[in-house]
Formats: structure tokens, sequence, C-alpha cells
């Protein structure tokens, strides 16, 4: 009797356990308290906008709560998607422009359109076109960065270069300044070999795409004739100012962390880099990256963030704490940090903002992260640089591929 | 009357012992009762989940309204029809092989040196191999990347200093041989540990007199380890070159990180890899579930193949 009924309680909680399994953490957040998933850019840029933002939305809703809760970018779609299918996915959460497509098909998002946020006429269109879809909109901008040359002025001058106004300029320079310096470990001006961001800068520049529609169909654009010119020019660049491996990426090592070492007289990338450059403070500035055409700034990967509130959120309470953190005052310390606020009305013209008035964004297909996380773009630029193909024919792969993912 | 009940009080007599006696005979199978049940919980119910989601689309839009479309084997067709999974397959099996091979061969070499070396050089040794083996793999990995990292690697420095060539600048990580070397020394170094400490206790086993008779009859070293060390420790390198081609398989923490989420792709996806970036990173749960139940029964398949040949082999002699 004993053992049957240690057998039958023992039979209850193995079920009770696998059903709890089962079921998973259902039943969404916790009701009064928002919980709001940021990245650590803002953790470590500008915790005070967040905190006043939260302040703010718990003395205009009494009773409600905010759990910050800063993920990084390699891990957070992952952890979203486990949230999503356990039913307990945070109110708002900060999506990257090039993620945004993919969740917006699949339904992740409530459609915000009809609710009116600080600045709304006058956000950067590119950026608050990664929000809409299907004529509705998903996300609000939240803020944009683009990319310039981070330089060491003392270098500069010791070499006699001016800063330059185009890229045959910019060429001529890095020659004169890797002339003062032969040192392998030392870059003119230090760009990752499979950079994409800066790679597909160049194709844009020379009147190239990454893929366009045509009939509802994704087409692949770099093996045409304008991309495959803007490649070479990329590869010309690259081979005359960049001594870093022709395989890495831009984050291993962090370009900022080679110009601190003294080992680059130059780095191109977000106009934050000017905040870990170790000693050489004093002797740091930035200017616009030039385009082949004198005067002009290279097309700039406009990177950037939206706001976007999943299904199952509490949607007036999201949109409240959205209004805000993405308010004038937050937008104007935004700017102030270096930078582009999500509206036209606080544009100045820093390097930051003079640089971003030339600009590209990746192909808005729901597939586009796949294209990311499949490294296409990057095996194609490190096939070009180390002569493992010639540019066409790896160009020629690259678009295929692309244009398989994209249509899947 | 009396014939009925007396016939009633023997069958009343009789149906208690029954019970009891079929209570006893259960008690064993009701005692294991809560590990079946425990084991089909923690086991059986995903696998089970696994199967179900493989004979399904299950992509972003179904994990949000938590509901798949069943689509039949459409997942399966599609993996076995895409090339990237076969040349991955391939790919994963020399991996395997001479990550299995590297890991046993040294292991057991180092096995060897342990039973000649003197105590404290032992006991280094081994302490210095324990370390190894409770180092956490992504700890691992970070200080290999640090070290071979083209920029700042002091394994650059170093063989420049010792005037080996120039390796200033030298890229560890350049072509898809280079990568998956890079990522095979990794494994092998974390996995020597294990085989080796396994060995030398297993040849604490192999009797002296068996191998001094050997050596009197005339046996040089390689001799005695192939007719009389390695048959004795043959069922210990059955279930180290197990283990190993398990773990290697299906191996995806060293490769992932070491060669970098920004540069693995299809020219170097190890199984693991590619069951993680099909599944996890292109949100399509169902053909993900589909490609790790063909590894799955893969492995199994491998492992029966192989331990029957070993038992066979062990039945010959």
């Amino acid at each position: 009797m004993n053992v049957r009924h240690f057998a039958a309680a023992a039979l209850v909680a193995a079920l009770a356990v696998a059903a709890i399994g089962a079921s998973g953490a259902s039943g969404g957040s916790t009701a009064n308290t928002l919980t709001v998933w940021l990245q650590v850019d803002a953790q470590s840029g500008w915790p005070e906008v967040v905190a006043a933002a939260s302040a703010q939305f718990k003395s205009q809703n009494p009773g409600w709560d905010v759990d910050v809760q800063y993920q990084t970018w390699g891990t957070h779609l992952g952890k979203f998607d486990a949230t999503l299918a356990g039913g307990n996915a945070p109110d708002v959460i900060e999506m990257g422009n090039t993620e945004m497509t993919k969740y917006m098909a699949a339904g992740a998002f409530q459609d915000l359109s009809g609710l009116s946020f600080p600045n709304q006429s006058t956000w950067l269109a590119g950026l608050a076109a990664s929000g809409r879809y299907g004529g509705k909109l998903y996300g609000v901008p939240y803020y944009a960065g683009s990319r310039v040359v981070t330089y060491r002025t003392d270098l500069y001058r010791s070499a006699g270069v001016k800063i330059p106004t185009s890229l045959a300029e910019f060429t001529a320079a890095a020659k004169k300044l890797g002339a003062r310096n032969t040192s392998k470990a030392f870059s003119p001006v230090y760009v990752a070999g499979t950079d994409w961001y800066i790679a597909m800068s160049f194709v844009y520049d020379y009147g190239g795409k990454i893929a366009s529609t045509r009939k509802g169909k994704w087409v692949g654009q770099l093996d045409k004739p304008a991309a495959l010119a803007g490649l070479a020019a990329y590869k010309r660049f690259f081979d005359a100012a960049s001594r870093a491996s022709k395989t890495t990426d831009e984050a291993r090592p962090q370009p900022y962390d080679v110009y601190a070492q003294g080992n680059a007289a130059s780095i191109v990338g977000p106009g934050w880099f000017s905040c870990c450059v170790g000693n050489y403070k004093a002797q740091t500035a930035q200017f616009v990256m030039p385009s082949r055409t004198k005067g002009q700034p290279l097309p700039g990967f406009l990177g950037g963030s939206d706001l976007a509130v999943p299904i199952g959120a509490d949607r007036a309470a999201a949109a409240a704490w959205i209004g805000a953190f993405t308010d004038n005052a937050s937008m104007t310390v935004l700017r102030a940090k270096g930078n582009i606020p999500n509206t036209t009305s606080l544009l100045g013209n820093s390097v930051n903002e003079r640089a971003a008035r030339r600009s590209w964004f990746v192909p808005t297909a729901k597939n586009w992260v796949n294209v990311e996380n499949g490294n296409i773009l990057r095996t194609m630029l490190s096939r070009i640089l180390t002569n493992k193909m010639s540019i066409k024919d790896a160009a020629e792969v690259a678009s295929d591929n692309i244009a398989f993912t994209l249509n899947q | 009357m009396t014939v009925a009940a007396e016939s009633s009080t023997i069958r009343s007599r009789r149906r208690p012992r029954t019970v009891r006696r079929a209570l006893r005979g259960s008690v064993p199978y009701l005692l294991i009762l809560p590990v079946i049940v425990v084991i089909t919980a923690i086991l059986g119910y995903p696998l089970y989940k696994l199967v179900t989601l493989s004979f399904q689309q299950y992509g972003l839009p179904e994990l949000i309204l938590r509901q798949g479309v069943w689509i039949g084997f459409d997942n399966y067709s599609s993996v076995l029809q895409d090339e990237v999974f076969w040349r991955t397959l391939l790919r994963t099996m020399i991996f395997t092989v001479a990550n299995v091979g590297l890991t046993i061969v040294l292991g057991t070499s180092i096995a060897f040196l342990l039973v000649r070396v003197s105590t404290w050089v032992r006991v280094l040794l081994t302490a210095g191999l324990v370390l190894v083996w409770s180092m956490p793999a992504v700890v691992a990995v970070q200080v290999w990347y640090w070290m071979t990292n083209f920029q700042n690697g002091i394994l650059n420095h170093v063989l420049t200093e010792l005037g080996v060539g120039d390796y200033t600048q030298h890229d560890w990580y350049a072509s898809t041989f280079s990568k998956l070397a890079m990522v095979t020394l990794l494994i092998v170094w974390g996995a020597i540990p294990f085989v080796t400490i396994t060995v030398y206790a297993g040849l604490a086993q192999v009797p002296r007199e068996l191998v001094q008779a050997a050596e009197i009859d005339g046996a040089g070293p390689l001799r005695v380890f192939r007719d009389v060390t390695f048959p004795i420790l043959k069922p210990i390198f059955l279930i180290l070159t197990s283990l190993s081609i398990i773990w290697d398989f299906g191996v995806f923490t060293q490769p992932y990180l070491l060669i970098g989420a920004s540069h693995v792709d299809t020219t170097n996806y190890l199984m693991g890899v590619y069951v993680f970036i099909e599944g996890y990173a292109h949100s399509d749960f169902g053909r993900g579930a589909a490609i790790s139940l063909l590894m799955l029964l893969m492995v199994a398949a491998m492992s029966v193949v192989y331990v029957r040949r070993m038992v066979k082999m062990g039945e010959t002699r």
C-alpha cells in the first residue's frame, strides 16, 4: 500500500513537473510592471536618460513600475524568440533597424499607428522607414549613428597631410602616412577586411546596390558593373590604407583598441569611437569620410535603433514610456553624446550629422537578417581581398546567395 | 447452498493470496516507476516535441501564434536536398576523425609517459591535466583567441622573437582549413586530460608479469602494446572513442566562438553550428529539429556500428 502511495505521489509530482515544463512561464508580464529591453549602449552611454524617462512615466502613470533589462546585440533576438514562445515577451524592446523587417513581417509587434509620439512629423526619414511595414507603424525611431573617420591630428600634421575632401586625396594621404611608418602592425587607415558596412559604402558611392526587387522577387545587384566598380575601389583603398587582417571583422579587435595602441593613424566607424582612444584624446579629431566625388561624404550605413511593442504587451503603457524616452529632452542628451537624434528638428552640423547626409540602408526584406548571420557579404569580401576569387566571381556567388536567401 | 457457500469461501480465501502475489511481483516495477516517469518527462517529452516539431513548418510567425503547420516530411526532404547539408556532413566527419584520432593517440601517449616519469613530475603533469579539464570551454576559447590574435597575439610575437620567421600580423584564421585546424587544436587540448587520466588508470590494471613475460620472449615495446596492453585496455578505448565521437561530431561551443559569429558560413560549418544557424539564427525551428534528429540518428548509427565491431573483434580472439 505504501509503495503504491509513494509511486502515485511520485507520478503526480513528475507529471506536474512535465506540465510546468510544457506550459512554460506563461501568462505575460506581471500586472503593472513595464518590462523594457534596451541595449547595453544605453546602460553605458546614457543611463540618466533611461532613469528620467522611467521617472516621468511613473509619475504620469501611478501604480506602474518599470523594469529595464539590458541586452546585448549578439544574443537579444534569441532571447526574444524564447519569450515569444513562452508568452512572456517584454513590453518594449529596442531593435536594430536591420532586424525590424523580419519581426514586423512575422507579426511580432503591435500596430502603433494612430498613437502620437514626440516629434513624429520630423522623424529622420531613413530611420522611420525601418519601423513601417505594410503601411503600419511598428517601430518608433530611437536614435541613429553614422560612420566617420577618427584620426590622429599629430600624425597627419607631421606627414603633411590635410583633411581629404575626396577618396583619391584620402588614398594619397594614406600612402604618405604609411610611408612614414612601415611597421606591418601600423595602418594609416585601419579598416577590418570584412567590414561590410564600409565596403558597401563604396558600392553605393559608385551607384551600386546590394539587391533590388523586380516583379515581387529579389534580384542580387552586386554582380552589376556599378557594384563591381565599387568593390574594386574598396579593394584598392584597403590595399593602400589598411594593414588589418583581410579576413577579420570590425569587432575582433575593436578598431579603437588598435588606435589606442598607436597602431593606426585613423579608424573608420561610429562617431562614439572617439570615446576609447586611450592616451591620444588630445590628438584626436574626426572628419567625414570623403566620397569619390570631391566635397561629398561617402554614403554611410545609417545604423540605428527602433523601439517596438511586442504582442501581448500593454500597448498604451508601452507607448507612454516610449514617448517619455524619445522626447526632446532625451534626444538632446543623446545628441550631445555623439548620436544622431530621431528628429531633424534637432539636427545640427556636427561631423556625425554631416556624414549622415548621404546614407544607404540594407534591403528591407524579411530575410535580410539571414544574409547578415549567414555572413554572405563578409565571405565575399575576404575572398576578394585575399585574391582567392576574382571580384567578379566572388560578387556573383554572393549575389546569387543573397537573392536565394531573400526569396526563401 | 452449502456447496455454493463453501466454494465462495474458498474463492475469497484464494483471492487475497493472488492479489498479494501480484502485488509482490509488481514491487520492482513500482520501484523503478518514478525513475521511468522522471526520465520520460525530462528526456522523452522534449524528444517527442522535437519529433513533432520536425514535421511542422515552425518559423517566427508560428512561434508567435504558438501553432505550427503540419507539413509531413518537407523539412527532411529540403534538408536532404540541401547541398550545404551534405558538404557540412562530410566536413564534420573528417573533422571528427581527425579530432578523435589526435585526442586518443596523444592522450594515450601522455598516459604512457605518466607511467615512466618520476612521482613529482607525474603529480605536476596530473595537476596540469586536471586544470585543463576543469577549464570551461568559453573561457578557453577566449584565452586561445587572445593568444592567436592577428593584431596583438602572443603567439605571433613569440614565433617572431624566436626567429621562426616573420609572423607579425600573421592571420591564423585566414582559410577554412586554418580556422578548423585552430578549432581542432583547442578541442584536442581540452579533451586530452580525460583520455590520459582514464588510460593511465587502466594501465594500472595491466598485470606486470604479462608484460615481463612478453619482454622475456623478445617482444619490443610496440609488440607489447599491440598484443598485451591494448587487448586488456580495449574496453576502455572502446568507451573513450565512442564518447569522443559523440562529443566531437556535435561540437558547437569551440567552433562557433573561436571562428566567431561574424565568420561562420557555409564554407566552414560543422554540424553543431549548422543546426544552430538553420534553427535559431534563421528562426526555422522545424527545419532545425529535422537536422538535429538526423544528427541524432547518425551518432546512434555510428556508435552501434562501432560498438558491434569492437565486440565481434573481441569474440574472435
